[in-house]
């Protein structure tokens, strides 16, 4: 690659005879990693420069300023989002939401204990008569055999 | 003409001016007062900003004065920027590290005579003109480019034969 011209804007840089423009392009150039090795010692000046550009004071600084001069220091505002009744309710139905099925859960667990209570004398009224022999043992035989030939239901099972 | 503010026209100015200051004074914490007193002094001013010519060359040349006065007042010579890098909290193998990688130059720049140093900033920094500088710093155009030329020529000459 020629660098004749690059060459010859950096002599004319030296001698203080470039334009900002020119000068522009020569930091361009020299900011690009593949710069020949007769140019590279002149390399570091101009990023150096760049570097040297960056240097600034703090933000807190300008908001100093502006408030020894009495002006209005920018406030950061946040913009405010528009909320709506029901999405301010939201939390509100969530919670109800989540009581209601807790009570539906409740209720059916209640439910199917209280189903189980409810089955026990009809399982009793199953219960056959032989086993209701073992029940009355200790009781005479005559009376025991009084007791087979009751009804089941007018049968006094437990002794008072 | 055009509406001149403190917050528009002269506050944008600061970041230049520290960049200025810096190179002046060598300290960082002078540099910032140094724009605050340059600000402070060109809002006192703001009855004649309609007449001052350039604002900013107003602002250039205030802020160059009060810093060379403080470097003046201390007695000292300004110190090279990276000797006081010697105080941060880098190790020293980080602070030569550092040191050779990205002061060379600065280093180079702040060897110079005060006012070879600050024409050197205000055309390849800030890219001012000559006129610019010239009204700046209160020389003609011809003087600033002979400091221009002496200023880049000892650069280049240490720069060639490897510092």
């Amino acid at each position: 690659m020629d660098y004749k011209y690059i060459e010859q804007l950096l002599e004319r840089y030296w001698e203080c005879q470039t334009t900002l423009e020119e000068e522009a392009i020569l930091r361009t150039f020299f900011r690009q990693e593949d710069v020949p090795a007769s140019l590279l010692p002149y390399r570091q000046l101009f990023i150096e420069e760049d570097e040297m550009a960056e240097e600034h004071l703090s933000k807190n600084f300008q908001n100093k300023m502006l408030r020894l001069v009495g002006e209005e220091v920018p406030v950061q505002v946040c913009k405010a989002r528009k909320v709506t009744f029901m999405r301010r309710c939201r939390p509100f139905y969530r919670a109800a939401g989540l009581i209601a099925i807790l009570l539906t859960i409740g209720n059916a667990a209640h439910q199917s204990f209280t189903d189980d209570e409810a089955q026990e004398p009809q399982m009793a009224e199953n219960i056959p008569i032989d086993s209701l022999h073992q029940i009355t043992i200790g009781q005479p035989e005559q009376q025991s055999a009084e007791l087979t030939s009751q009804p089941i239901d007018t049968l006094d099972v437990f002794p008072r | 003409m055009e509406n001149i503010s403190f917050r528009t026209t002269v506050l944008p100015l600061s970041d230049r001016l520290y960049r200025l200051a810096l190179r002046i004074t060598m300290n960082r914490a002078e540099a910032e007062d140094v724009v605050q007193d340059t600000l402070l002094k060109v809002w006192e001013h703001r009855n004649e900003w309609e007449q001052i010519n350039n604002l900013e060359a107003f602002a250039i040349a205030t802020c160059r004065n009060r810093a060379l006065d403080i470097v003046k007042r201390a007695g000292r010579k300004t110190e090279n920027l990276d000797e006081m890098a010697h105080f941060s909290s880098q190790t020293p193998q980080e602070q030569l590290e550092a040191n050779e990688q990205i002061s060379l130059v600065r280093r180079l720049m702040d060897e110079l005579p005060e006012v070879q140093r600050t024409i050197m900033l205000l055309r390849d920094i800030e890219g001012k003109t000559y006129q610019e500088i010239a009204e700046m710093l209160d020389i003609n155009d011809t003087q600033v480019k002979v400091y221009l030329h002496r200023a880049r020529t000892k650069i280049k000459v240490k720069l060639k034969n490897g510092l």
